[in-house]
């Protein structure tokens, strides 16, 4: 019911006078309760693909429901949630006052109290704690934690660990799997590492850039819960392949359409 | 808590220690008849404090009372203009002309003009006070209200939050510091638009006990009125200084890049 359905999907977006096609023509659907991950090349409108989802900006063409509604009823009615990629806290608010914000804002009480949802993330202790005195890990956490608080049915993510560590980026990602299982919410994920996204995605959709299309998708039939050890598979280093092919197989072809710039 | 005592010793002795050292070499000077009698010596202008000393209070309360208000004027002004401007981008323009030719009007000439209008009491002293610290008003509210970074405004959108919500949550705390760095400009700018106004006409005031004792060569009172005159510019800077360290320390901020 709150799956997401993208259908015709362009965005232009005006830059001096000149008019420049982000998104051509997305057609993506995401089932309720699946977790979506959106890779390719920077430029290939990935990031701007989730802020239409979250009705951030209206697409120029074709139609977004959200649970069969559009983005803006979903937006106002508090379903969706989303991670930046700076955690982008309020610094003068602790860490229980910035996940308590989308509640204020909405003057709902939630089922779960923003209690919960720091324990859920690992950070009981630091309740009281400012944003400075937190690592780029936590704050991060404290970002996941308010996206959840209002037990979003949509949970949108723009490369929430991109400038994370790899060690930390794994282990973040073991236990964004745990807290999405539990939440139970739509995922979207926007990453530009193969690895992740074969990780946490049931279905990895994967973008070409300039302009904005979708270039091919893999589904990913690992088990879950999925565990670090499972990277070490063949079948996951298959699948990371097969994204790895549509990938570069589009960059190829798009070499071979313009020769000045494949020299150039 | 005693280190934190030492640490305050360390960084106060070296500017005491020097500012001292000077009073004591212009003191010797003048007693060795060195300096022109303009210039007193320290001793004399501290003892004028103690024989003047309420004369200077009967005169600086009003001038305290200008300032203040002067300060709260240009505020107000500047929060609606900078409210503007921030809104409605094509206002942005005009609004800040409309500072800059406040900013370049010279007060000693216009002080004289306003007179005919609104005389020489009180109005007068507000009116230049306001109009000489309204510009970095101006700037530093500018600035702030747009202080609000791009995925902060972004996340607002997401969460559907309201007109209200945004500038209670969003807006304001994050002008705030660079409204401080403002006021911390326009505390002393505003102490001196009172004194030139005063200068033109006032019946209290410390710019016109200023000119009285200039008048009467009295200068030991002209060096006593400048102190004190310097005191209520260091006292405005050093309040608002003083909110804005405490408001920093408890949002967990650093300070405004000005």
């Amino acid at each position: 019911m709150t799956g997401i359905d993208i259908r015709g999907v362009t965005k232009r977006f005006d830059l001096d006078g000149r008019s420049l096609t982000a998104l051509d023509g997305i057609d993506l659907s995401v089932p309720e309760g699946s977790f979506a991950a959106l890779i390719g090349p920077s430029g290939c409108g990935k990031s701007t693909l989730l802020r239409l989802i979250a009705d951030v900006f209206a697409p120029s063409e074709g139609a977004i429901a959200v649970g069969g509604r559009p983005p803006k009823a979903a937006r106002l009615n508090h379903e969706i949630g989303f991670v930046f990629q700076a955690a982008t806290l309020l610094p003068w608010r602790t860490v229980r006052e910035n996940v308590a914000l989308p509640i204020e804002i909405a003057g709902v009480t939630p089922r779960r109290s923003p209690e919960a949802l720091i324990r859920l993330v690992g950070l009981q202790g630091f309740e009281e704690a400012k944003p400075a005195q937190l690592s780029g890990g936590m704050q991060q956490r404290v970002a996941i934690a308010r996206a959840l608080v209002l037990e979003p049915k949509v949970l949108l993510m723009d490369e929430p660990f991109g400038a994370l560590d790899e060690i930390t980026r794994q282990r973040m990602n073991v236990e964004l799997l745990r807290i999405w299982r539990e939440s139970g919410t739509t995922a979207i994920l926007v990453t530009h590492t193969i690895s992740e996204a074969v990780f946490m995605a049931d279905r990895v959709h994967v973008l070409s850039a300039n302009p904005g299309r979708v270039a091919g998708v893999v589904d990913v039939d690992l088990p879950r819960p999925r565990s670090i050890d499972l990277m070490k598979s063949p079948r996951f280093n298959a699948l990371e392949n097969a994204v790895r092919q549509v990938l570069f197989d589009d960059d190829e072809t798009e070499a071979d359409s313009t020769p000045e710039r494949a020299h150039g | 808590m005693a280190k934190w005592l030492r640490d305050r010793v360390a960084a106060v002795w070296p500017p005491t220690a020097a500012l001292l050292g000077l009073l004591a070499l212009l003191e010797i000077a003048v007693a060795l008849g060195w300096t022109p009698i303009t210039i007193p010596a320290p001793s004399g202008v501290a003892m004028e404090f103690g024989q003047s000393g309420a004369d200077l209070a009967y005169h600086i309360v009003p001038s305290i009372l200008a300032t203040v208000a002067g300060l709260a004027i240009a505020a107000a002004l500047a929060a609606i203009l900078a409210g503007i401007g921030a809104s409605w981008r094509r206002a942005n323009g005009p609004v800040m002309t409309f500072g800059v030719l406040v900013d370049s009007t010279p007060l000693i000439a216009v002080a004289p003009i306003l007179i005919v209008f609104v005389g020489g009491g009180m109005t007068l002293h507000i009116i230049v006070s306001a109009t000489a610290c309204f510009f970095p008003l101006l700037i530093g509210m500018t600035r702030g209200f747009r202080a609000v970074e791009g995925t902060a405004d972004e996340l607002f959108h997401v969460l559907a939050a309201s007109r209200w919500q945004r500038l209670v949550k969003l807006a304001l705390p994050s002008a705030l510091p660079y409204i401080f760095s403002g006021f911390k400009i326009a505390a002393p700018l505003a102490v001196l638009g009172t004194l030139i106004a005063e200068w033109m006409g006032a019946e209290r005031g410390v710019g016109i006990m200023m000119i009285y004792a200039m008048f009467s060569f009295n200068a030991p009172q002209v060096w006593m009125t400048i102190v004190a005159v310097c005191l209520m510019a260091i006292g405005g800077y050093g309040a608002f200084a003083l909110v804005e360290r405490i408001y920093l320390r408890w949002a967990g901020l650093e300070e405004a890049p000005t």
